[in-house]
């Protein structure tokens, strides 16, 4: 068990965060709703990221090597069931978690308003809307030119863009929430989100969106690699119980790749490079598992964090050999493919049969509402919240 | 001080000085011949030097003894220093109290004395197995005292004794602490003696000295020059053992030698300076020549690992000479892309990914600890020599893209471009925390060009042609070097050191990326550029051959004693009141003084530290 000092608070934290989680702990049975209210945030989205981009990942892998387009075509009979089983099954957790996640908004606002303010949360709430993109994109039946396809993807990049405009400004205006202080691993999820839509959009054939969008997360993702492995403040911007998010350190890399196939046609130079940066990022973690053991210890909503990057990593994998046929490139992807399907199996079924951790009262991002103090000003408290 | 009681022989001819000291030693040598193991050591031992077993009780009473007047004839600092290693075999075997003595250097100025002494007996008695094979080392100033001290009668004899002794402090720096000298010796064919229970020892007691620790007690752009405040594990009144004092930046002139091969080759078949008449030859004699080098340079390196594992680790744990553990491997890739045409036109593939192997591993390694934070993230070590850990990654992918692979080249640009921006930037930001930039200008800041250049060239093989990318990396590399080239005359006054080698090959390589240019966009200026590049290197190389032989055999100082590598675990006790942290990072100025600040009032180096912390440490302390 870790125990993490609480941070110095430079505001006082809103109450109601610790009241209403001590309220709720006792009645627990009794009031499922209100609870799951409570404690649910926009990490619970990981689940539905995985799953839109195992669903993406299928979809792909099963259809025959074509342009790179996703076109209405009449797959066998097998294919399309078995596609359509995984893409339902995503949109009806999409759905469900939506609906929660939406009646939070409505009665729990200041919540919400909390987790924006918390420095790891805050990128989350791009979330929802890259796992909407996704089901879009990997739905069996619907084609990218279709007008319904188009309003549905404004529909859920507008929110991005909207996003994109409050954090990143604030990453070089804001006096407190500037980049030295709150990067973390976490906020690569950000630039996934510029990027999913840039691919989006670069399938719907509007040229100038999507590279207007890579260009956007590109360059944020440069500043943010930067910082990100200077490290400034060393490890307690994040707590050790969220380490899987540093899995997202290889899924920026690999969803950039995706984007510039999409943008520009074929998986070129540029694509292939980010594509080894994402396969060295990749090694250099699945190496170093010490780095994981603290998260470990008990199942949390975290560990799904460790499933979409490494679906990610697959996809391009198969992208490349498309490109590049051998039997190194092949090997790959049926690795990297392997490894995904099995993380995910092995996440729903911890999730099936640990409902009650998922729901846990201390988890990081409910807890620590305060920012993290700047780096060079203090001593060494971390950022973290208690856990027990 | 049980031992002190005892006065079975006294000596004669012991010094005055010490008359309490040599019964201690004696008392207790005695004590430990008795007892059945020792004995039966010390016997095995004698039996197959031929020694009589009761003078080398004395040879060993003797040679503590000279020990003891040599280290108390100096400094307190010496003496201190030779007993505070912790990892020695020869602690395991002592009582606890006296081992703990030997790590608070002011606690032996005082009672504790004869304990030391004593502890010193049990170093002669019990360690005989450790010293008697170790490599015999002249010592001419202490066989000098030993022979004032009187005992001229068996001072022949005892010349190895004393010589093994001394070796004991570089044990632990052995490989094992010295049972592999032991082992090795063993299967020359000396007699097996019985495993101690003191060998059994170690432990992690050598484990991997944090990277505070390098900070805190060195300085200085290489960080090898130590701290007035701080101590380090080995004499440093003596010439260390030669492996010991050759360090890992040895392979700069592998790299140095090397990328000249690889610019004559270049000249000579380049169209651009055909107008040079450049030979072949030079080529090849250079080629020739770096071949040697390597193997020469990696054969001593290699006995270095196998006889001095510890003090590789501790080269490998520093933030700076880290990174010159891919020069090895760097200096085999320009091998072979230096490789005379003579000698065949297109090397094997399997030969590149053979080069590239240990590169990757290393990058694993150090990149991923870059990126892990922790203490070696890269805004605490970010340092110049760095640009060493990034090159290869260029080089590796030049050299495979001239063999004609394509994805392995892509895949080493792609993560050397990456993690080059990274450093780039933090290096330019030149962060308060960061402690192992110099602040003025040293020639390691030449490395700032050697990856912009490869780069270029790099990126013109994959694609084929000389395209923007490649030129705009070209002029990068370019606006570099003449940015440091203007300022040349602020290199002054630094301390020659064989990593300046290393920064040689950027200045080739620069003019390599030059000729490459020149044979893509043909005019004067260019041409002109050209000449003066290779002139400069050239002649920085030769001056830095002429600066290397006169430090080699005039002044005979090409090895110092490598002190980087010979810091203490751990800070000495008195100084730790006046440990002068960087400007900047207050937590640990807290945290310093809340861990370290004693109440002791008296300080040996109270006039040599800075004064303003100093007050305020006084103050504090004094008003406790």
């Amino acid at each position: 068990m870790e125990i993490q000092t609480s941070p110095p608070e430079h505001h006082p934290p809103p109450p109601i965060n610790q009241t209403v989680v001590s309220k709720f702990v006792p009645k627990r049975t009794k009031n499922l709703v209100p609870l799951i209210l409570t404690r649910i945030h926009a990490g619970y989205f990981r689940i539905t990221l995985s799953l839109g981009w195992q669903a993406l990942l299928w979809k792909i892998l099963l259809q025959p090597i074509q342009d790179s387009k996703i076109a209405i075509r009449a797959p066998e009979l097998f294919y399309s069931t078995i596609l359509t089983i995984i893409w339902s099954f995503s949109l009806v957790i999409l759905i469900v978690l939506s609906l929660l996640y939406s009646l939070k908004c409505i009665f729990r606002f200041s919540m919400i308003k909390a987790e924006f303010m918390h420095h790891v949360g805050v990128n989350y709430l791009f979330a929802p809307w890259i796992s909407w993109l996704l089901i879009l994109e990997s739905a069996p039946f619907v084609t990218p030119k279709h007008v319904s396809f188009v309003i549905l993807w404004w529909i859920f990049a507008i929110p991005v863009i909207i996003l994109d405009v409050k954090i990143y400004g604030q990453w070089f205006t804001k006096g407190k929430r500037f980049l030295t202080a709150v990067a973390n691993p976490a906020s690569q999820l950000s630039v996934v989100g510029n990027l999913v839509g840039a691919r989006a959009a670069a399938k719907m054939e509007w040229r100038e969106v999507s590279v207007f969008l890579f260009s956007l997360g590109m360059v944020h993702y440069l500043v943010l690699f930067v910082t990100l492995y200077q490290r400034l403040s060393g490890g307690d911007r994040l707590p050790a119980m969220l380490r899987p998010v540093f899995f997202l350190f290889f899924a920026a890399p690999s969803v950039a790749s995706l984007a510039w196939y999409s943008i520009s046609g074929s998986f070129d130079t540029p694509s292939k490079m980010l594509f080894f940066l994402s396969l060295f990022l990749f090694a250099s973690l699945i190496c170093r598992p010490a780095l994981f053991r603290k998260a470990m210890r008990r199942f949390n909503i975290a560990w799904w964090a460790y499933s979409y990057p490494i679906t990610l990593l697959a996809l391009a994998s198969a992208r490349y050999e498309e490109e590049v046929k051998g039997g190194v490139s092949h090997a790959i992807k049926l690795l990297l493919s392997g490894l995904s399907v099995l993380v995910l199996l092995a996440l729903l079924l911890l999730t099936a049969f640990n409902p009650k951790l998922l729901l846990p009262d201390n988890d990081p991002i409910l807890l620590t509402t305060a920012l993290p103090p700047p780096p060079h000003s203090s001593n060494s408290n971390s950022t973290t919240a208690p856990l027990c | 001080m049980e031992n002190s009681d005892e006065n079975q022989s006294p000596r004669e001819d012991s010094p005055e000085e010490l008359p309490s000291l040599i019964r201690a030693i004696t008392a207790h040598e005695v004590a430990g011949f008795d007892s059945p193991k020792d004995h039966d050591d010390t016997k095995v031992q004698l039996q197959s030097t031929g020694f009589h077993p009761l003078s080398a009780s004395i040879f060993g009473i003797e040679a503590a003894e000279a020990e003891d007047q040599t280290g108390l004839s100096k400094s307190q600092r010496t003496h201190s220093v030779s007993f505070s290693m912790p990892p020695s075999p020869i602690e395991a075997h002592i009582q606890n109290t006296k081992r703990v003595l030997f790590r608070d250097t002011e606690t032996i100025l005082g009672s504790s004395l004869p304990n030391s002494a004593a502890s010193y007996t049990n170093f002669g008695a019990q360690t005989k197995q450790a010293r008697f094979y170790s490599q015999p080392m002249p010592k001419g100033s202490v066989l000098n005292q030993a022979t004032t001290s009187g005992k001229s009668a068996n001072l022949p004899l005892r010349n190895p004794r004393i010589e093994k002794l001394r070796d004991n402090r570089y044990d632990s720096f052995k490989t094992w602490s010295g049972k592999l000298e032991r082992q090795i010796s063993n299967l020359r064919g000396k007699r097996q003696e019985p495993e101690q229970g003191s060998q059994a020892k170690q432990p992690a007691q050598m484990e991997s000295v944090p990277v505070d620790r390098y900070f805190d007690a060195l300085e200085g752009p290489e960080l090898d020059t130590l701290r007035a405040s701080e101590e380090i594990l080995l004499p440093d009144d003596k010439q260390w053992p030669f492996l010991l004092r050759f360090p890992i930046s040895s392979f700069g002139i592998c790299l140095g030698v090397s990328s000249q091969a690889i610019m004559w080759k270049t000249l000579a078949s380049s169209e651009s300076t055909k107008f040079l008449h450049v030979s072949p030859d030079v080529n090849l004699v250079l080629w020739l020549i770096s071949i040697a080098l390597v193997v020469i340079v990696a054969a001593v390196y290699a006995l270095k690992v196998i006889f001095y594992f510890e003090a590789v680790r501790r080269e490998y744990y520093h933030p700076i000479r880290v990174n010159f553990f891919f020069a090895p491997w760097i200096a085999l890739l320009f091998l072979a892309l230096g490789v005379p045409p003579s000698f065949s036109k297109t090397l094997h593939a399997s030969l590149w990914y053979i080069l590239m192997t240990p590169i990757f591993f290393l990058e694993l390694k150090i990149y991923g600890q870059w990126m892990s934070g922790g203490q070696r993230r890269l805004s605490k070590v970010a340092n110049p020599s760095n640009h060493l850990s990034i090159v290869g990654n260029f080089v590796g992918a030049l050299l495979g893209a001239s063999m004609g692979l394509k994805e392995g080249p892509v895949f080493f640009f792609a993560v050397g471009l990456a993690h080059y921006t990274v450093l780039f930037v933090t290096l330019y930001q030149r962060l308060p925390t960061n402690e192992t930039l110099p602040k003025e200008l040293h020639p390691v800041f030449f490395l700032f060009v050697a990856a912009p250049s490869v780069a270029s060239m790099a990126w013109a093989r994959i694609q084929g042609s000389f395209d923007y990318g490649s030129r705009i990396a070209y002029f990068i590399a370019l606006f570099l070097y003449f940015s440091l080239a203007v300022r040349v005359n602020f290199f002054r006054g630094f301390r020659f050191s064989l990593a300046w080698w290393a920064y040689t090959f950027p200045m080739t390589g620069a003019a390599i990326a030059t000729i490459r240019y020149s044979s893509v966009v043909t005019n004067l200026v260019t041409k002109i550029l050209t000449v003066v590049l290779c002139l400069v290197a050239t002649l920085t190389v030769t001056a830095l051959l002429v600066t290397t032989i006169i430090h080699a055999f005039i002044l005979r100082d090409l090895f110092p004693n490598d002190i980087g590598i010979a810091i203490s675990d751990r800070k000495p006790k008195t100084t730790r009141r006046w440990y002068h942290r960087r400007s900047g990072s207050s937590e640990s100025n807290v945290e310093n003084y809340l861990k370290y600040s004693n109440s002791n009032g008296k300080d040996i180096e109270a006039s040599v530290c800075p004064p303003s912390y100093n007050n305020q440490e006084l103050s504090a302390s004094s008003a406790k």
